[in-house]
């Protein structure tokens, strides 16, 4: 099938993808928005309003270590980020 | 036999068919008496090792990830193929099957290290699922390209995916096995609460339950089935459309469903657990599965196994198992006319609609039950091992 007028992939599912990518489904290994930022090449201010937005949709999960806040990628979130690709 | 499987899916990681396939194949092959040994992905609550029914689970965690796709592919293929090299230090594996592109790398380098022979289902391609439009596609074209180089065989579901391998990739058609899909029968016989399942999901006594199960992704061709929505809702059939699974098509799915005029008949629930999703199916008064690109279809087995009449796209592998008017309704594919015309064919003749899931059961528990499946795959293995022996 062709893919020529697929609708893009929406920016928070971009950084939802590289948060797993990258290993973010641990709360060992759960990144803040600035690492995130650097990660993805996406300004901070986008990186937490896509946040925001994959925690309503409950894709991601907050966290907070040592005081820092820290976001992981939840089971949902690997399942709906898999669907990239399968 | 002792059998390497390696796949990214398994349960509890479960995208699309690919896990159920490997989980059933390999749940049967166990019960043969081989010894069954699955490579897989981690997923969080699941344990690193485990023995079930006689399968032992192997659950890799790629130490190192990468945002780049490729790149967090091929770092986890490397651990996998640690453990595989680790684990076969202990184990005298007798063949090593891959399950698609994801972890064939890991498991031709095994196939090399190990001497071995390499078995590759390839359960759809690359230029089937989304075409080849951007390099990643074509990288992964390549490796698809690669695995069906490298097997000793190559299982596919379908003989429509059989004549997509041997054309796409230039491979022998001898070197290619159709064994299609199977199901579990087991999980479709329980009894449940059929008008509180579909109280649940808003649908009203009065109301027809027309369902679909899939990744929401546009090889699934649910933008048609959307359209549908109106067609049959002028025809006087009074239905609610209920869609249960996620991709990242969602968004675009919603912004159709809203531009329909009827969104207050559609119901997009997400992922849903396997018990729920049982239960769903066997409450629906139809099941349209309505792709454009199908290697098998394995949504509308199940659902003839839980006896609800299929409407299906009469692509692929669908309408090599879904016989127009005796087993399902096949319709032409992005037509929601037709996919609307198959709807009412069904929801207006409940006689004729059980007359149709009766005959739909009955085949497919002659044709497509695991037993089956595993002794036509365990038939492959011994002919490929025999095969390696002699070269």
């Amino acid at each position: 099938m062709s893919s020529t007028h697929l609708p893009p992939v929406p920016e928070e599912f971009q950084v939802l993808s590289m948060m797993h990518n990258i290993g973010a489904i641990i709360p060992e290994r759960a990144l803040t928005p600035d690492e995130l930022a650097k990660w993805t090449g996406i300004e901070v201010v986008h990186v937490k309003d896509c946040l925001q937005r994959l925690r309503e949709l409950g894709y991601v999960k907050y966290i907070e270590v040592s005081g820092v806040e820290k976001y992981l990628v939840t089971k949902i979130g690997i399942m709906k980020v898999l669907t990239l690709y399968s | 036999m002792n059998i390497a499987m390696v796949t990214w899916e398994y349960p509890p990681r479960i995208v699309g068919g690919i896990a159920p396939h490997c989980e059933g194949l390999a749940k049967a092959l166990s019960d043969l008496g081989h010894e069954v040994y699955v490579f897989t992905l981690d997923f969080p609550g699941a344990a690193d090792y485990e023995e079930t029914q006689g399968i032992r689970v192997y659950r890799i965690r790629s130490e190192v990830g990468h945002p780049n796709f490729l790149t967090w592919v091929l770092l986890f293929n490397h651990f996998i193929e640690k453990r595989l090299a680790d684990v076969s230090q202990g184990v005298d594996f007798d063949i090593l099957h891959v399950h698609d592109w994801l972890t064939a790398p890991s498991s031709i380098a095994i196939k090399h290290s190990l001497q071995k022979p390499l078995l590759f289902t390839a359960h759809s391609t690359e230029n089937g699922r989304s075409g080849l439009h951007i390099p990643d596609s074509f990288t992964i074209d390549g490796i698809e390209w690669w695995a069906t180089y490298e097997a000793n065989k190559i299982i596919v579901t379908s003989s429509s995916m059989k004549d997509e391998v041997c054309g796409h990739f230039r491979t022998s058609d001898k070197k290619v096995e159709v064994i299609p899909n199977a199901i579990d029968w087991s999980k479709y016989q329980r009894a449940i609460d059929r008008w509180a399942v579909r109280a649940h999901y808003g649908v009203q006594p009065h109301e027809n339950l027309v369902l679909c199960i899939g990744r929401l992704v546009p090889q699934k061709g649910i933008e048609y089935l959307l359209k549908a929505v109106p067609i049959v809702a002028r025809s006087g059939q009074d239905a609610k459309l209920i869609i249960a699974g996620d991709g990242w098509y969602r968004d675009h799915l919603e912004w159709v469903a809203n531009s329909t005029g009827q969104r207050w008949r559609i119901t997009f629930t997400g992922f849903i657990s396997e018990p729920d999703l049982i239960a769903l199916t066997k409450s629906a008064d139809v099941l349209v599965v309505p792709s454009v690109y199908e290697p098998f279809g394995i949504v509308a087995l199940e659902g003839m196994a839980a006896e609800v009449p299929i409407v299906a796209s009469q692509v692929g592998g669908l309408k090599e198992f879904v016989e127009h008017d005796r087993t399902g309704v096949l319709v032409h594919p992005r037509n929601p006319e037709s996919i609307a015309w198959g709807i009412k064919h069904v929801l207006s003749n409940p006689g004729h609609a059980r007359w149709l899931t009766q005959n739909a059961k009955e085949a497919v528990q002659k044709t497509y039950a695991w037993d089956t499946i595993a002794k036509r795959t365990s038939k492959v293995y011994e002919n490929v091992i025999t095969e390696a022996v002699k070269k």
